[in-house]
Parts: structure tokens; sequence; C-alpha cells
């Protein structure tokens, strides 16, 4: 016991510039589902488009203001504030995202999405789309720092509140995908069982819940620092 | 030895009991599974059971007149048949038009959904397209009822009746027809009936034919023959007079669909061939009518029709579009309109038929006549056709429901009092509704009978007749066909318990035989590596992929397409397996520093890569075929390469062919190509490889029907045959034990001397012929597919060995925790690959053609197997490869453990690989059963759920054979080879001293595995205690253990035995002297010459490196500051007292072996002196651990005692499970 409380307080020592209090965690998890809702909100009433008719259009909508809201937001944490600018966390988190959308469809595709010209605006825009949710805000915060990466989206054991703000919805985004593709192949005839529309529904609604589970964490995190200090 | 062969057999007997609990379980799931399968359809139709006998004059009857029973009694069995035909002329009212009848079955191609077809086919046929026209014919799309295989829809047609879906099954193995049909009508009443064409219908009426000249339906390639066969008659039919009934069965449409599809280039041609023979008929029956010789009718209809690909035996439109053309009906075309094609029912046509010709009605008929066909008939006789109908249709509803009796009705009077009163609003429960249509009817039928007899007859009173009629006969048909009746609960509930019972079992034995793995290798492996027998996301998940297949199976869009499940699993589990892979890669940045960690990264590298491939070929195999039923129409590869030519295909199968060979030979040059045995068996598998490809470049598809073709076959069948059992039964005979002379030459390497050396031994033999024999299955099945299989298929095939040889590749970089999640990911693969190969849940996807390659004669049984081979290609494929797994997981137990437990072994590493398929495939079975029956009213039990049962029946079949086949091959090599093992050391003692010393040792274990020397040499040369040790086992050999004495001698040989006995004394010696080289030889690195001296030499190089390491280690870590944070060898405890602030703080330094609990241990040892421990530092490597502690709170010498003691008794324990470990590095 006595080993293992050392231990945590030997890694908090050692990244001490991660810090990051409960009402900022909520407001960043309020901020960037906004981003969500509102890109929404634009396609559907200023454009009047929606991700069944023109899945592709919408898709760009979504991706370019949720990946700006993002990259902007969670760059503000980066964990090498002595070294690393701000400006350099938003241009690491925008380099970022084509690689994730890379890796994002890539999986897609080993999974079974669609291969094919006509399918190809709309499984970059998901990828990248995708991306957003999940490589990009990793990128600005962590940076090429290759064990944080591996720690969160190979072992998935974060540790403190910004990690697990970044490690859950990223998850809750990839596990929401995989549930949504479930209806893909029914024969139900609908419009939106369509690739990648039920899968974007399903990652998006992941997303949310993820935000807010990890809101919970923090939040129970933050009370059990509070009790330590006591 | 005699403990080796004890040994032996409590391996052997504890891999049967491992194995024993199947078998029972396996006939009981077997037997019983088959005997509620066909108590479930039989009894889903008693229909057929209903009644053997045909119905007689009494159909001519209502069952409301009493005397009718006595009449039919008298007159059924005693009238001759022109007698009787005359009674049933009398009798019906209704003079039949026609004499005679030309039954024409074949398959026209017909437009989909009323649309006309294709104009080219339209083309095709001129001569019925104007007969058409110009209203000589009347044309119907006939909905023919699920499964659209040949006999049942003969039997429909005949009968009248919905047969039962068992049909299909007995469609390759036709039997009589004993239910009231047709054809047993005219028969009685004296009919002379030819039959030309398919054979079918001899089987199914046997005897009843005066001329037959039968074709087989089975030559499916065969698109020409089949026909002539049948028209060669049929000018010289015509021209006779001798027969009624003239049955004209072509194949020839249907053959073209199976080998072409609907736009085959053969189709059109054929079609101007029937349409040839129609043109042929009809006209010689108008000449027949002008000669005065009676009117003939000619009916064409088809049996089914088929889907885009000229499959059938689904449910799909295109497949139950039937076609039903009556020619003749009208003779006067004047005012005639071309009517739009009408749809009815295929068994409509037996009731019409019988009618049109004066016979009654099939007992079990549900069909319903066709009015247009009557449409010359006068008023009265056109009601008395649909009463007659309706009466036989009422007697079946009455045998259905014995309590049914219409009588009880009020309103036998109303028919007086007019129209308004006798039409009752029919609603309530189905039987009342039924009966009330029908008294509807009846009561409408003689009132305007009454009316007709008063002249007062008026076009209304009929049309509401008729429309009344009708009414209860489409009701009452619908009721009828839809109709499922009381199964026997009892049977059925008793046959899911059982299959349930059964399961649940098979599933406690896997769970019982998991735990009781995971404490043993806890024991073993906790020092190292600690958490890993926790269940990780990969493992849950294989298991979840149980539960999610059981609740899809609920769903019938699920079950169409259920090769999107499998992909989708699959592949998620392949990105968990690789997401796991990645993890530990620098999850410690410490690793780096030790160099010999570098074969743990390289090791890591395979992993991915190997997952990668796998993730890549499954890919690939997923958009292979797009199967299922909904989005069949959806482009795939085999779809364009189909399009791409023919040529294109071929190559890709010759390239695909010399993969598959390439590939296998590359297994077994991992294996060890300087063998003998290993060259003798790859050439006779090349000249294998090579035949087969030969007669692949050879023989086109289309034309392979010629005789040499088939010899060929046969040939290659035959040595692929003889060489896998030859494999099979001689390779633990012949698997060399040891190499006396070429010893040193070789690359001799053991894998660990322990002193159940004799074990370990046969254990090496034992994975060595496995992996052989394995290999030797995998080949022959692959080429075996490859000649059977579609030539769109060889490419699939070959993915599927990628597959295989790349998950083997994974496995052995894993540990031997959770095989049995490894077998049942294996099994999925199984499951995927069948549906990659482009098969399906429906009965279509079933490839017919390739059944008959290489069969020289019609035979039954032959077919079906190979049928059954084709279908079920992958999910045996992977089953042969367990063997292939077991082998793999052998070297990695080999590598991890020192003390080889051979029956813990056996129970782990061959009971699951059998047991697993099994216990998954019985929970799909029982769940499925279960399934089926809560479904049993869904609208598609017939279409969807039925099909499906038989595919999940004949994967346990196959899950059967494939498990029976492993486990057959080990127990046999497991009992051949300590036999050889015992027989061979027998001769070694008599023989002397030569061939004694490599007695323990000799394995080639380079060679045998590289896939996982990484491992192995990795795992064991980090570990600096086992260096050690094994140097120390070197040098001592002053034991001598003398257990293993001989037999009994006799006394005179004694004598020599004692002059023997200095002899034998330094055979063991050397033998052990040998051991131990062996022993270095395995765990030194990089060893290049294996002769003795080297071997020390690169012993003394190693430890002087290896000391150098130490030290260096300890300036990186120590810095001079600290003493060495590595644990010592020895176990040691050294207290001193150091300096706090402000308190005494004391310091406690010790070494030992690490185990379970020692650190609970420690914290529970310095509190029983009172002491707090302020500071800890551990240190745990290659099962050793260092352990400094700052202790506070320790006053005085005597407590400083007290401390030392407990301490001691702590680390003291004796500690026997040791393993050889990975070093892990805990700060």
């Amino acid at each position: 016991m006595a080993d293992q409380s050392k231990k945590e307080e030997e890694e908090e020592k050692e990244n001490p510039s991660i810090s990051i209090s409960v009402p900022q965690a909520f407001l960043v998890h309020l901020i960037s589902g906004l981003g969500l809702a509102i890109s929404l909100w634009v396609a559907h009433n200023l454009y009047s488009i929606n991700l069944v008719s023109h899945s592709s259009i919408t898709l760009r909508l979504i991706w370019i203001v949720e990946s700006a809201t993002v990259i902007l937001i969670y760059s503000r944490f980066r964990i090498d504030p002595q070294q690393c600018s701000y400006l350099k966390a938003v241009v690491r988190g925008i380099l970022a995202l084509p690689v994730g959308a890379l890796v994002n469809a890539l999986g897609a595709i080993a999974l079974g999405a669609p291969v094919g010209i006509q399918y190809l605006p709309k499984t970059i825009n998901w990828s990248l789309l995708m991306s957003s949710f999940t490589v990009a805000p990793a990128a600005s915060v962590f940076g090429l720092s290759w064990t944080y990466w591996q720690r969160i989206f190979a072992q998935t054991k974060p540790n403190g509140p910004l990690e697990y703000m970044i490690c859950i919805p990223a998850h809750g985004a990839v596990i929401g995908g995989w549930f949504g593709a479930w209806p893909m192949p029914l024969d139900w005839e609908r419009p939106w069982q369509e690739w990648p529309v039920c899968v974007t529904y399903g990652a998006m609604t992941g997303y949310l819940v993820g935000m807010i589970v990890s809101s919970g964490f923090v939040l129970a995190n933050g009370r059990r620092q509070r009790l330590k200090e006591d | 030895m005699i403990s080796a062969v004890i040994l032996q057999i409590i391996g052997l007997s504890l891999f049967v009991f491992g194995f024993f609990p199947v078998k029972p379980a396996l006939s009981g799931v077997r037997s019983l599974s088959s005997l509620s399968f066909s108590d479930f359809f039989l009894n889903q139709f008693p229909l057929i059971t209903l009644s053997n006998n045909a119905s007689g004059p009494e159909s001519f009857y209502s069952d409301d007149d009493g005397d009718s029973d006595s009449v039919a009694n008298h007159t059924q069995t005693s009238l001759p048949p022109h007698l009787l035909k005359s009674l049933y002329q009398e009798l019906s009212g209704i003079h039949p038009s026609f004499d005679r009848l030309i039954l024409m079955v074949t398959e026209f191609v017909l437009g989909k959904d009323g649309l006309p077809p294709r104009e080219d086919f339209r083309g095709a046929m001129p001569y019925t397209q104007a007969l058409l026209s110009n209203g000589m014919a009347i044309g119907y799309h006939a909905k023919a009822a699920p499964p659209t295989v040949t006999m049942p829809r003969l039997k429909a047609m005949v009968s009248g009746a919905i047969g039962g879906f068992l049909d299909v099954a007995f469609n390759f193995n036709t039997q009589a027809m004993l239910d009231d049909n047709l054809l047993g009508q005219f028969f009685r009443i004296g009919w002379k009936m030819v039959m030309l064409g398919d054979e079918t219908w001899l089987k199914l009426f046997p005897g009843l034919f005066t001329r037959h000249d039968g074709v087989s339906s089975f030559y499916v390639k065969d698109t020409v023959q089949v026909d002539q066969n049948v028209s060669r008659h049929l000018e010289s039919e015509l021209n006779r007079d001798d027969w009624n009934l003239l049955i004209l069965h072509y194949l020839g449409l249907d053959h073209v669909g199976h080998i072409g599809g609907r736009n085959s280039i053969l189709m059109t041609p054929k079609l101007k061939e029937m349409d040839e023979v129609v043109k042929m008929i009809h006209l010689s029956t108008i000449q027949t009518r002008d000669n005065d010789q009676g009117k003939t009718l000619l009916v064409v209809v088809s049996d089914h029709g088929m889907t885009e690909n000229g499959n059938h035996g689904g449910s799909s439109y295109e497949e139950t579009d039937s076609l039903a053309l009556f020619v003749g009906l009208k003779s006067d075309h004047s005012d005639y309109a071309a009517s739009p094609c009408n749809s009815i029912y295929q068994v409509d046509i037996a009731p019409t038929l019988a009618l049109l010709f004066d016979v009654p009605i099939p007992k079990n008929n549900v069909g319903v006549v066709i009015s247009e066909a009557f449409d010359l008939l006068t008023d009265d006789k056109q009601l008395r056709v649909l009463e007659l109908n309706s009466w036989q249709l009422l007697r079946l509803i009455q045998a259905q429901l014995p309590g049914l009796s219409c009588r009880n009705l009020p309103s036998h009077n109303g028919f007086t009092d007019g129209l308004a009163s006798t039409i009752v609003e029919c609603s309530g429960s189905m039987e009342k509704m039924l009966c009330c249509l029908y008294m509807n009817a009846v009561n409408l039928h003689s009132s305007w009978k009454s009316k007709s007899l008063s002249r007062s007859k008026s076009r209304d009173d009929y049309s509401c007749t008729v429309a009344a009629y009708h009414q209860f006969l489409k009701t009452a048909s619908e009721w009828l066909s839809r109709r499922v009746t009381d199964k026997p609960v009892g049977l059925l509930a008793f046959g899911i318990v059982t299959m349930a019972v059964s399961s649940l079992t098979l599933l406690g034995l896997m769970i019982c035989m998991s735990t009781e793995d995971q404490p043993g290798e806890n024991q073993r492996l906790c020092n190292s590596i600690t958490g890993m027998h926790k269940w990780s996301v990969n493992e849950i998940f294989l298991l979840g992929v149980m539960l999610i297949l059981v609740m899809s199976m609920a769903s019938s869009s699920m079950v169409e397409e259920e090769q999107y499940i499998w992909h989708f699993v699959l592949s998620t589990s392949y990105v968990l397996f690789l997401r796991k892979a990645v993890q530990p890669l620098a999850s410690g940045s410490a690793k780096s520093l030790f160099k010999m960690m570098k074969g743990q990264t390289e090791r890591h590298d395979i992993c991915i890569s190997s997952i990668i491939l796998l993730l890549i070929s499954g890919r690939i195999l997923r958009g292979w075929h797009q199967g299922g039923v909904n989005w069949t129409y959806l482009p795939d590869i085999s779809k364009w390469l189909e399009q791409a030519g023919v040529n294109h295909v071929r190559s890709i199968q010759l390239v695909s062919g010399l993969l598959v060979i390439s590939l296998s030979m590359c297994a077994l040059s991992l294996f060890g190509s300087r063998r003998k045995i290993t060259r003798l068996f790859g050439l006779c598998f090349l000249i294998c490889g090579l035949l087969v490809l030969w007669h692949l470049y050879h023989n086109n598809a289309f034309v392979s029907t010629s005789y040499d073709a088939a010899i060929q076959t046969q040939i290659i069948y035959a040595i692929l045959g003889i060489a896998t059992i030859g494999t099979f039964v001689a390779l633990p005979w012949f698997i060399p034990l040891w190499f006396p002379s070429t010893c040193s030459e070789l690359n001799v390497k053991s894998t660990s001397v322990t002193f159940d050396g004799q074990c370990i031994f046969s254990l090496v033999e034992f994975r060595d012929s496995s992996y052989l024999i394995g290999l030797a299955y995998i080949i022959c099945w692959c080429l075996l597919q490859l000649l059977l299989q579609q030539p769109i298929n060889s490419m699939p095939i070959l993915l599927l060995l990628v597959q295989i040889f790349s998950s083997m590749l994974y496995f052995s970089c894993s540990g031997l925790q959770h095989i049995e999640v490894e077998v049942a990911l294996l099994y999925y693969m199984g499951m995927a690959g069948h549906f990659a190969l482009g098969n399906s849940n429906t009965l279509a996807t079933i490839d017919v053609a390739g059944a008959f390659i290489g069969l020289s004669s019609h035979s039954m049984f032959l077919s079906g197997i190979l049928m059954f081979i084709i279908t079920y290609a992958s999910p045996m494929l992977f089953l042969l490869s367990m063997l292939m797994y077991i082998s793999v997981k052998c070297t990695s137990y080999l590598a991890n453990h020192q003390n080889v437990d051979l029956g813990h072994l056996a129970k782990m590493i061959l009971g699951f690989p059998c047991l697993v398929p099994v216990g998954l495939n019985s929970i799909l079975l029982t769940s499925y059963t279960i399934v089926l029956v809560l479904m049993r009213n869904h609208l598609f039990v017939w279409s969807v759920f039925s099909p499906k049962y038989l595919y999940v029946c004949a994967a346990t079949v196959c899950v059967y054979a494939g498990v029976f086949v492993v486990a057959a091959t080990e127990i046999y090599t497991c009992s051949i080879i300590p036999e050889r093992a015992d027989s061979d050391a027998d001769l070694t003692f008599d023989d002397g001293l030569s061939t004694c010393a490599s007695f323990m040792a000799s394995q080639q274990m380079n060679d045998v595995q590289p896939l996982s020397s990484y491992n192995n040499s990795a795992a064991i040369c980090s570990n600096q205690d086992d260096f050690r040790q094994a140097l120390i086992n070197s040098i001592n050999e002053t034991t001598y253990n003398n257990s293993e004495a001989r037999q009994l001698i006799s006394e005179e040989e004694s004598k020599l035995i004692a002059a023997k006995k200095h002899s034998m004394a330094e055979c063991k010696r050397r033998s052990r002297i040998n051991s131990q080289f062996a022993t270095l030889r395995t765990i030194l690195p990089n060893l290049i010459k294996v002769n003795k001296a080297s071997v020390l030499e690169e012993t003394i190089r190693c430890v002087k490196e290896l000391t150098n390491t130490v030290s260096r280690l300890k300036e990186i870590y120590g810095g001079g500051r600290l003493e060495c944070v590595f644990p010592a060898g020895a176990d040691k405890l050294r207290i001193g007292s150091c300096e706090g602030k402000g308190q005494e703080v004391v310091k406690v330094v010790f070494s030992c072996d690490d185990k379970r609990k020692l650190l609970s241990d420690v914290a529970r040892a310095v509190r029983s002196v009172k002491g707090k421990v302020v500071r800890a530092e551990m240190v745990t490597m290659g099962g050793r651990t260092k352990c400094v502690l700052w202790v506070q709170g320790i006053n005085g010498n005597d407590e400083l005692k007290m401390l030392k003691r407990v301490l001691n008794a702590l680390t003291e324990k004796p500690n026997m499970a040791r393993t050889s470990s990975k070093p892990k590095l805990t700060l």
C-alpha cells in the first residue's frame, strides 16, 4: 500500500503541468459538445442539409467546426507549456488531424466499410470527423510523447482528469461507431442505413456519452483529491 | 524409463479423460437432434400422412349425403378401369372436353413482376408468344412454394399438396409417392402413360408408365444430351395414339441456368429449342383433332424458377415464379384479347387437371381450380366444378379439425327467403369463418339451382355464387397451406432439454478445465507475468461473440445476412488483438537498456505483422463474395472478375494454386528441410500439387464431362488420399528419434533437460509429428478444394491458407493463457471463411455442379459427400489446422516450462482444441433449435429459418467429423510414439555405448520451430539464474540415479551384465554429460559451431559478457552511491541502522525468491515487531526479488533480532515452483 501511494505521488510530481480544475473540465466538455450541436444546427437550418441527404457535405461541416473547437480548447491544456507555445500545440493538432483520419479510415475499411470511388469523399469526411473526436485533442495535449499515447489508446489506463477527458470520449466515439454499424446490413431499406450515416450517429452519441462519463470521473477524481489533501 | 511410460499412460488417460465426456454428449446431441428434427418437420405437415389411399367416387358426393360412403365402398375396389371411368364421368357431371394430356415440364425464363421477359428471349420463342397473343394458350405465373427443388415441386403439381421441408433432403433420394395424386387417378381409370425426361418421375411413380425413357438430372454440366434424349422419341410418340398422358420433362434449361445463370449465352438457343418442341406438339395436336382422335390438351409447366445466378431452392420471387401454360383450351381464337398473365399457385394445377379429365381431386390438394380453364363449359357445370373443389377442401379441413361440422349453423333454411338473408356476415374464429363461407356458397348455389329450375336464372345470381365459392376456396386454401398443426410438445421439449443438457455439460466441462488451469498457471507464472492471467478485453469480446450470434439468430434478416456478423466480429477481434500487441511495446523504457531484449521486440514485430496480414486477408475475403439475400446485387470482387472474362479467372486460379503449393512448401521448410522424412513428405505433396495444377490447366470447367477428365480426377483423389493417409499412418513410426551418426554434424539442440527427459523427449516427437500430419491434412484439403471449388473460389482458398499460417505465427508468440479463446477464434475464422466462399443461409448457394467432378457413375452418396466437402471447406480446414495449433502450443509450452507435467499438458493442449469447437457448436445448435421452435409461426419459417437449421445441422456434422479426425490423429500418435521410444531405448541398451550418448539430447530444435525460437532464446538466455544453474548442472555430474533398472534378467546372464555394468555406468555418465551439453546448446545465444569445445568456449565467453553487463548495469543504476540494485543469487539478509530525521531508522536489505504474497508477508512481519515501513525499494528480476526497507520504530537490539528472525523465516521458505521467467523491472 505504501508503495502504491508513493508511486502515485511520484507520478504526480513528474507531470505537474497537467492540472485542470473540475469547472474547467466541465467547460471544455460543454464547449466541445456545443460545437457539435452548433454544427448540426447550422447544417440543418442555414444550409438545410442533413446527414441522410447530403452526408458528405454535412460531415465536412461538422468536422471543420468540431476539430477547430477541440484543437483550440485542448491546446490550452498542453502538457509541456514551457517548451511548447499555444500556437505550436494548435499546429500539431492540425497536423495530427489527417494522420488520425488515415488511421480511422484504415480501421473502418478493415472492419468492412465499402471501398469505391463513390464512397471515397464520404469515407474521408467521416474519418476526419472521427479523427477530430479521437486523435486531434490528444495530439494537441500530448504532442509526440509516445508513452502517453500508448497508455491512453493501447492500454486505456488514463490517470488524472485531463487524460480522462481525452480518453473516455475518444473510446466512446469509437465504440459508438462500432455499435452504429450493426443496423447496416439489415433489410429495413431506410436511407440512414447507408455508410457512413448510422456509424456517424453512433459515433456522435458515443462521444457525447463519453463526455458525460468523463465529467463524472473528473468529478469523482477531484473529490478524492480533495479528501486526500485534507 | 518405466516412470516415463507411466507418465505417458497418465497423460494419455488424462487426455482421454479430457476428451471422453465429449463422446456421450456427442451421440446424445446427434441422435436427439436428428430425432427431434425429423419429428419436428414431419409433424408440421400431417397432410402427408393423412391418407394413403386415393380418393374414390365419394369425392363426388357432398358429405351431407349419407349414402355416399356405401356407394364408395362398393365401387372402389371392384370396378374395372373403364367402368370406373364412366362412373366418374357420370357422377361428376362435367363431361371432359379433352381426351389426351401432354404435360411438358421445362423451365422458361419469365419476366420479373409481370414485366415481359428480355427482348432476345421473347424473340427466341416466337411460336409460344404467338399462341399467347392470339388466345390459343393461357399463361400464368404459378407461384411455387419453397423449397424450390424439383421433387417437392413435382409432388405439389400432381397432388396439389404443399410438401414438408424435409422433401429437400429427400430430393436426392427420391422415393415412390404413396399419396393420392393425379397420376394414380389416371392410372386407375385405365390411362396409358408415357414419360420422357427426368427420371425423378420414374422414382416417384414406379410402374405407372407404359413406356419411359429417363435421364439422370445429376449431370448438371450436360445441357445437350438430356434434351436430345427426350426429343428423339417425340415424333414417334406424337404419331401414336395408344397413350393418354405424355409427360415430357426437359432438363436442359435448368442445367443451363445452373452453369451460366439467367443470362447465359446458352439460354437463347435452348429457348428456341423448347419453342420448336411446343410448335411441333401443337401442330400435331391440331392434326389429331382434325382426325377425330379426341382433343389433346398441352400443359406446359415449370417446376420452379431460377435466380439471376441460375440457382434455385430458396424463396425469392425469381425462384418461386414458375410457369403454367395451357395450350388448346380454346379452339376458337376469334374474340380473345391477349390477357395479362395472371398469377396462380402452383398447387392449383392439380385440381384443374383433375376436373378437366373427370377424375377425383387428390385428397390432400389445397389448390383452387383455375376458373378460366372451364370457360367453355356451361354455367351449371362451372358451378359444379367449384362445388366439387369445395367439397374436397372441406373434407380436408374436417380431417384436420375433427370437431368441425357445418350442419349446426342455422342457414339451411335460408335459401327460400331470397338472396339477402343467405349472405351471412362471416366473422369470428377461423373455423367458424370457413364454415360460414362454405354455407354461404352452398346456399347461393342451391338457390341458383332452384331458380334455374324455374327458368328465372339471372347472371347476377350466378356471379354471386361464383364469388362466394371463390371466397371460400381461397380462404380455405390459404388456411390449409399455412396451417401449422400441433406438434408433439413432449417430444420436442425432451429433445430440446436433452440438447440443452448436453451443451451445458460441455460448457461446464470447458469452464472446469479452464479454471483448473488457472491456479496452476498462477503458481507458475505469478513471479514473472503478474496480472497476465486476468481476462483482457479481446478475450471477453471473443466470448461475447457467442452471445451476439445467439441473439442475432432470432432475427430473420440477421440470419439472411449472417456473413456480415461473422466478418464484422472477426475483424473487430483482429483489431483488438492488434491493440494488445501494441500495448507492451514501449511500456518500460528500462527494457531497452537490455540488449538481450532484442528478441522480445522482434517477437512483437512478428505478432503485429501477422495480425495485419490477418486483417488484410480477412478484408479481401469479405469483399470476395457479396453473400446473403438482400444485397446480392452489390458489386464484389468475384462478380468483377467474372465480368472481366474467363481467362482472367483461370489465370487467377492457376496462380493461386501455385501460391498454395509454394506456401505450404514454405511452411514445410520452416520445419527443417534437411531431414530425409521432410524431403520425402515435401516431394510427395509437391507431386500432388503439380498434378492438381496440371489438371486445372488442361480442363476447362465447362468441358470436363469427358470420361478422361473424370478418370484424371479420380486418380488425383486417390493420390491425395493415399498421401494423406500414408502420412497419418506412417509418420509416427518413421519420424526420426535421433541421428546417432550425424549427431555432431547437425545442429542438434534440445529444448531443456529435466529429470523427465524421456517424457520431454517423446513430447518433442509428438509435436513434430503432429505438425507434419497437420500440414499434410491442410495441404491435402486445400488441393482438394482447388480441384472441386469453382475457379473463382481458388483465391479465397489461398487467403484462408494465409490466414491459417499467420494465425499460427501469432499464436506461437502468445503465451499459454486462454487457449480456449484462441481455439474459439480459429473456429470463428472457419465460419467466416464459410461465408467468404460464397455460401449463405439459403439453399440456393450450394454448389451442385461441383459435386459431380470426377464421378464417372451416378452415385448419390459420393456426390453428397463431395457437396458437403465443397460447402464446408473452410470450417473443416480450420478444424484440421488444430493439429498445427497443438504443435505450436507444445512448443511454447516447452519454452516456458521446465517441469513438464505431461498430463496437464495433454489435458490443456489436446483437450481444448477438441472440446471448444464441439462446445461452441452445441451452444449454437441448441439455441438455434429453441429459436426455431419459438419462430415456428413466423412468416419466414420455411424460407429463412429452416434452411438455416439445415446448415446448422450440417455444421454440427462437420465439427464432429473434424474433431474426430483431430482426436484420432492425436491419440494414434500418442500411442505410437512412446512405444517406439521405449523399444528403441531397449535396443540402445543392448547395443551398448555408441548410440547411448545422444539418447537424451538429440533434437533439431532450431530447425523445428523458428516460430518460437525468439521466444525461447530470449526467455531463457536473459535469465541469469537459469543460466547459472545450467552451468552448475553441466559441471556437476556426481549423483547417479539408479532407479531405471532393466527388467528381469536371468542368472546366467548376470556375469555378462556384471561386465556390462561398467559400460552402462559409462553410458549413463556420457548421456548426462551430453544432455547438459545439449542444454547449453539450447540456451546459448548465437551458437555457431556445436561441438563440445565450441560450446564450452562460447559458455565462457557468455559468462564473461554477462558479468561485464552486470557490472555495467551496476554502474548505471547504483552509480557507486548505492549497492547493487539487482537481487543477489543467494538469499541474503542484512540489517543496519541509519540516521533518520530525529528518529532511528533501520535499513533492511534482503534478496530472496519472488513468490506470491511476498509483499504482504513482509508487511505483516514488520508489523508483528511493531515496526513501520517509511520507505521501500524493490527490484524483481528473473524470479528474484531484492527489497530495501527503511523501518521506523525498531528500538533496541532485541527488537532488531526479532525483526531479523521473522524476515529470515520469511525469505528462507523453500519455494519449489520456480520457472524460467521473463525479467521484469519494477521501480
